[in-house]
C-alpha cells in the first residue's frame, strides 16, 4: 500500500487563509466546523521578533493517539493519513483528549478532523487545501517524493534560516504531514518531541483485550465447573434426605418401644 | 421487623418482595451498563455506540445503579441494615470457611463451617461489590462531568480505573451467577423462597435460628390459647 503525505512549508506559507476557506467549502463543513485553522505567532520585542503561521491542523501521525484510543474505529489509518468516519463515530470525545497536537474537535456530538480529503483524492484529485494554495506551500503525493522534496526546500532556505529542518520525519514513527520549518517549531508552539500518552496505549493494548478474554474465560470456566459442583451438591442433599429418613425410622422406632 | 411469614414445609423465605425488587433494579441496570459499556471496549461491537444512544442509555442505567442504596434505604430500611451489619461481621467459623472456601466452591457443603444467613463467600462478595461500585461511580463520575479538563494522561487513568473496576465485577458476576446455580438459589431471588434442605446445608446456623423462632412463637400461641 503507498504511502502519502502532505507538504507544509512553513518557509511559504503568507496566512492568507485560501487553505481554510477551500477546505471548509470543498468538504462541505457545517457552521463552526474547520478542519484548519492558521494561528499568528510571534515571539520577541520589536524589532527581535520571530514566529509565523502556525498550521493547526491534523499531521497525520503514523502512531496516531487518536486511533489508539477510538473504541469505534471511526478514526483509523489509511495511506499514511488519518481517517475518521464520522457515521461509526460514537462521540465519546477521547481523541479530543488524546491527540498531542489538539487536534480533533467535538462538532454536533461527534468528532471533527482533516481525513486528508478522502473523497477527494480517491477521485484522482489533490485535497482542497493543495489545490488552492497561492503560496505552493501545500504539496501532496507519496511519501517519498514529498520527503525528498521537504529536503530540498529545508536545504534551498538555510543560508536565510540556518535552523531550518524537516519537521514530522521521526515524530510519533513519521507524521503524513512533513513540514518545513524555517526555524524551531517551539516558536509555534508546536511541540519538538510529541507524545501518545502511555495509558492510552495500556487501555487499548492491555486492558481491552485482557478483559475480554478473561471473562469469557471465567464464564466458560464457570459454565463447566458449576454443573459439575452441581451435581455434588445435589449428591449431598441426598445424603442428607437419606439421614433424614434414618432419623425417622429411629424415632419411629423408638416411639413403638416406648408403647410396648 | 414485620410478621415473618409461616415457614412452608420443605421451603423457607429466603428474601422479602422489597429486597428482591432492589435487587432487580441493581442487576438490571448494571446489565445494562455492562452491555452498553461493552459496545465500547469490544470493536466488534463497536457500530452499536455510533449515534451516541448506547451512551444516553448507560447514562440512564447509571443513574438507577447509583439510586440503588438510596431506594435500599427508602423501601427496606431494616434490611438494608441487617444487610450491611452481616456483611462486615466475620465470627470464626466465617474465617475458618473462607480457608476451605475451594471445597465449597467445587461442591461440597456438609463439611464446612457452620454459616449464618451470608456466608462467609457472601460477605467478602458484597464488601467487593460496595468498594468496587464506589470505585467506578466515583470514575464514572468524573468521566462524565470533567473529561474535558482533565488532559489525557489524567484521562486514560480514570478510563482504565473505570475499565478494571468493572472487570473485577464482571468476574464477581460470573462467580455470583456460577454458586446461584451450583447451590439452586436462584429462586430465593424470584419468588423469595428456597428450599430448605439447600439452606440447612449452607446456613445452618441461620436455619436453626428460624426454627427457634417459630418454636417460640408456637409456645407463645400454646400457652396464650391455654
Amino acid at each position: 500500500m503507498a504511502e502519502y503525505a502532505f507538504l507544509l512549508d512553513l518557509g511559504r506559507c503568507i496566512g492568507c487563509q485560501a487553505c481554510v476557506a477551500s477546505c471548509k467549502v470543498g468538504n462541505e463543513l457545517g457552521e463552526g466546523q474547520q478542519y484548519i485553522e492558521l494561528i499568528e505567532k510571534t515571539h520577541g520585542e520589536f524589532p527581535n521578533l520571530s514566529g509565523g503561521w502556525d498550521n493547526h491542523r491534523c499531521f497525520h501521525c503514523a502512531d496516531a493517539a487518536c486511533v489508539t484510543v477510538c473504541p469505534t474505529g471511526a478514526l483509523f489509518k489509511e495511506d499514511g493519513l488519518t481517517r475518521l468516519d464520522r457515521s461509526v463515530c460514537s462521540g465519546c470525545a477521547y481523541c479530543t483528549e488524546a491527540c498531542p497536537y489538539e487536534v480533533p474537535v467535538m462538532w454536533e456530538g461527534k468528532s471533527s478532523k482533516c481525513d486528508g480529503c478522502a473523497a477527494t483524492v480517491s477521485a484522482g484529485g489533490n485535497p482542497w487545501c493543495v489545490k488552492t494554495c497561492p503560496s505552493n506551500a501545500l504539496a501532496y503525493g507519496p511519501r517519498e517524493e514529498i520527503q525528498a522534496e521537504a529536503h530540498r526546500r529545508a536545504d534551498a532556505m538555510r543560508d536565510r534560516y540556518p535552523n531550518a529542518e524537516v519537521y514530522g520525519e521521526t515524530q510519533l514513527d513519521g507524521l503524513g504531514m512533513l513540514v518545513v520549518m524555517p526555524d524551531d517549531p517551539e516558536l509555534l508552539d508546536i511541540p519538538i518531541d510529541p507524545k501518545t500518552p502511555f495509558m492510552a496505549d495500556v487501555w487499548q493494548k492491555v486492558v481491552q483485550p485482557g478483559a475480554v478474554v478473561l471473562t469469557l474465560g471465567a464464564a466458560v470456566l464457570a459454565g463447566v465447573g458449576g454443573v459439575i459442583a452441581r451435581r455434588r451438591h445435589e449428591e449431598e442433599l441426598v445424603v442428607l434426605e437419606v439421614e433424614r429418613v434414618i432419623d425417622e425410622a429411629d424415632e419411629a422406632d423408638v416411639a413403638k418401644e416406648e408403647e410396648g | 421487623m414485620g410478621t415473618r411469614e409461616p415457614l412452608r414445609e420443605r421451603e423457607i423465605l429466603r428474601y422479602r418482595k422489597r429486597p428482591r425488587i432492589v435487587h432487580a433494579m441493581l442487576a438490571s441496570s448494571f446489565l445494562i451498563l455492562l452491555f452498553t459499556g461493552l459496545v465500547i471496549l469490544w470493536p466488534a461491537l463497536s457500530g452499536l455506540a455510533a449515534g451516541g444512544f448506547t451512551r444516553w442509555l448507560h447514562r440512564v442505567a447509571a443513574v438507577i445503579f447509583m439510586a440503588v442504596p438510596f431506594v435500599y434505604w427508602f423501601a427496606d430500611r431494616e434490611g438494608a441494615k441487617e444487610l450491611m451489619i452481616d456483611s462486615f461481621k466475620y465470627d470464626r467459623d466465617d474465617w475458618r470457611w473462607l480457608k476451605r472456601f475451594w471445597s465449597y466452591a467445587f461442591g461440597h457443603t456438609a463439611n464446612m463451617p457452620r454459616q449464618g444467613r451470608l456466608n462467609a463467600g457472601q460477605k467478602m462478595h458484597h464488601a467487593l461489590v460496595m468498594l468496587l461500585s464506589a470505585s467506578i461511580v466515583f470514575s464514572g463520575l468524573i468521566m462524565w462531568f470533567f473529561m474535558p479538563s482533565l488532559g489525557p494522561t489524567l484521562q486514560a487513568w480514570v478510563v482504565v480505573i473505570h475499565d478494571l473496576s468493572m472487570l473485577a465485577l464482571t468476574l464477581l458476576l460470573v462467580g455470583h451467577l456460577y454458586f446461584t446455580f451450583v447451590y439452586r438459589a436462584l429462586s430465593g431471588m424470584t419468588r423469595g423462597y428456597i428450599d430448605a434442605d439447600d439452606a440447612r446445608l449452607e446456613h445452618a446456623k441461620w436455619v436453626e435460628e428460624l426454627e427457634a423462632e417459630a418454636a417460640a412463637e408456637a409456645a407463645e400461641e400454646t400457652t396464650e390459647k391455654v
